[in-house]
């Protein structure tokens, strides 16, 4: 089928672009979702990901994908208003109650988040998960952070390393 | 740190060649530099940060890397070094000085006027204001320490050997504790309480930005705070707040009416307390401002620097410019004291009997004080003619909701105009 051009279809319907992910999983978003990507923004500004074409994603599985565009959909008509500066005080309560929800996941699913925020570029998602990392982080002595982010225990030589640094960053302990 | 597993059931392991961390063996620490240290600057407090340094040795070369930084000081230790006498006889100088003007009008300070002081409020605010001179100074001087420091500091001096590790976690100044932060670019410090001993129910709240001295300050304050019985739900806040100055029927003085402050604030020592606000607050940010030098000078990269305090009584600001100035401009110290030479001050004073806030809560004996160098109001006064709601926004927008709104309303009153002598 030939896709059409990007002028096309823009007056009725809110212009399609298909993403590929990694396993081949297609998915059919708004333009102006999936726009919050940086990376995606400038092919679909020429036109891309229409039709047929989709944009491949090697680097973002189906699970992550469906994850990152369930947020792009959501926050999409807040950025289509410019940082959303009429949103209502409810708007902006509903987005942030949202935000929360949305990384309350498994550690693993977070990483592969973090991860597809990264490459895909899409600010508003990265600074969300690595907030929640940084939460997971506070409050925590350098043992508990380890186990928290699945670090294995430290080698005798890096626990020398880290007792040597101890006078360093000692403050941090009272 | 051997290779040892691959995370299970996650096919993200070709995605990208790593800059370092290749051989780590888990998730986590297979994030890119750029991504770990987004997620480090989100931490923001000091200590979770030193302690993340000591995660692994990735996280200690990436922790240093960090460019924004919130350094909660824990504990102040009361100073009982003798202060000199000057915050006492400004104030008490002021207030005279005030207290001849009772019409608007231009009352020059000397800063080493007699003192005339006469007990009341005065000196119950003037004795707290000393103790509140001293104390951010010890608190920037040794924090991070509960007990050990309130200790150490009456103890001979610390042997010249390197103490034991548990010795060492006695004190700790921000200075040395951000001496591992190199790329610093914001920096957040918060006292845990205001310098100044205010009495329940009274509302006191400055906010100040400084370059080199004083570029503005702005002061709320009222005498009285007490949330009302629910608003009949017809008037929007908005409208209440603004209304409120006059409909209340007890202030239906002409002279409230019209904006200018009611005769009896002349009389009743009103006018002296507000005087006395204004002044502890400008030495209360001055001090605060001494002590930021050695941090900024440590931290050539800094362009942000935020001094508050827990009580959300002082808010104390340097932009990038003012840090810039600073390094240029050095600080000249008030005489012998720690705390920065006030330039003379072109001050108004704005008062209403009451301004109700948006939330409900009512402001008895609402003041606001817009406070500037001389100079600079000189130059924009004489210039294309101030006034306006633009030129005001620096007043307006100092403090945040619901303080907004009652400054807001105040900057409607007729001020009352002050000037006082360099500090």
């Amino acid at each position: 089928m030939a896709a059409p051009e990007s002028g096309d279809g823009n007056n009725g319907a809110a212009r399609m672009v298909t993403l590929i992910s990694s396993d081949n999983t297609r998915f059919e978003v708004e333009a102006a979702a999936a726009s919050l990507s940086q990376t995606l923004q400038l092919t679909i500004l020429d036109g891309g990901g229409g039709g047929g074409d989709g944009i491949p994603l090697p680097n973002v599985d189906s699970a992550t994908l469906s994850k990152v565009l369930e947020y792009c959909i959501k926050h999409a008509p807040a950025a289509a208003n410019g940082g959303a500066p009429n949103a209502t005080a409810v708007d902006r309560a509903e987005l942030e109650r949202f935000d929360n929800e949305f990384v309350n996941i498994d550690q693993s699913v977070l990483y592969s988040l973090i991860m597809a925020a990264h490459n895909l570029e899409i600010e508003g998602l990265q600074s969300l998960v690595a907030k929640k990392v940084a939460d997971m982080i506070k409050g925590k002595s350098p043992m508990e952070i380890r186990r928290t982010l699945g670090f294995p225990d430290p080698t005798p030589e890096e626990q020398a390393e880290m007792n040597a640094h101890m006078l360093e960053y000692g403050w941090a302990y009272e | 740190m051997g290779p040892e597993m691959e995370p299970p059931g996650m096919d993200l392991d070709e995605e990208e060649e790593w800059a370092c961390g290749d051989d780590a063996e888990d998730q986590f620490d297979r994030l890119p530099d750029a991504v770990l240290l987004d997620v480090f600057n989100r931490i923001g407090d000091v200590k979770a940060l030193g302690r993340c340094a000591l995660v692994s040795r990735r996280f200690h070369d990436l922790v240093p890397l960090v460019d924004s930084v919130f350094v909660r000081v824990d504990c102040v230790i009361p100073d009982d070094v003798p202060q000199p006498a000057s915050p006492q006889r400004l104030a008490a100088a002021a207030l005279a000085a005030a207290a001849a003007a009772p019409a608007p009008a231009l009352a020059p300070v000397a800063t080493h006027a007699p003192r005339g002081g006469r007990g009341g409020a005065l000196a119950h605010i003037a004795r707290i204001l000393l103790g509140g001179i001293s104390r951010p100074i010890q608190a920037l001087g040794q924090i991070l320490s509960p007990a050990a420091a309130a200790v150490s500091r009456r103890s001979p001096p610390q042997p010249a050997s390197p103490p034991a590790p548990a010795a060492d976690v006695s004190h700790h100044s921000p200075s040395e504790v951000l001496r591992a932060f190199k790329e610093l670019r914001r920096l957040h410090i918060e006292l845990p309480t205001g310098e100044l001993g205010i009495d329940d129910g009274v509302l006191l709240k400055w906010k100040a930005d400084f370059g080199s001295t004083l570029g503005s300050c702005v002061i709320l304050g009222a005498s009285s705070v007490s949330s009302k019985p629910p608003l009949s739900p017809a008037t929007p806040p908005e409208a209440a707040a603004a209304d409120s100055s006059a409909a209340p029927p007890d202030s239906n003085r002409d002279s409230e009416e019209s904006g200018a402050l009611p005769e009896s604030l002349y009389t009743n020592g009103g006018l002296k307390l507000r005087v006395v606000w204004t002044i502890s607050s400008l030495i209360a940010a001055s001090a605060r401002h001494y002590l930021l030098q050695p941090i900024i000078a440590n931290h050539a990269t800094l362009d942000s620097l935020n001094l508050t305090d827990a009580d959300g009584q002082g808010v104390l600001t340097m932009d990038k410019k003012q840090l810039q100035e600073l390094r240029v401009r050095p600080v000249s110290a008030s005489g012998s004291s720690h705390r920065t030479l006030m330039p003379a001050l072109s001050m108004r004073l704005y008062y209403a009997a009451h301004v109700e806030l948006p939330g409900g809560t009512l402001l008895k004996g609402a003041t606001l004080v817009a406070i500037r160098p001389s100079e600079d109001a000189l130059r924009e006064d004489g210039g294309a003619g101030a006034a306006g709601s633009a030129a005001n926004s620096w007043i307006s927008n100092a403090f945040e909701e619901p303080y907004r709104s009652a400054a807001k309303v105040l900057l409607k009153r007729t001020p009352y105009c002050l000037e006082m002598n360099s500090f």
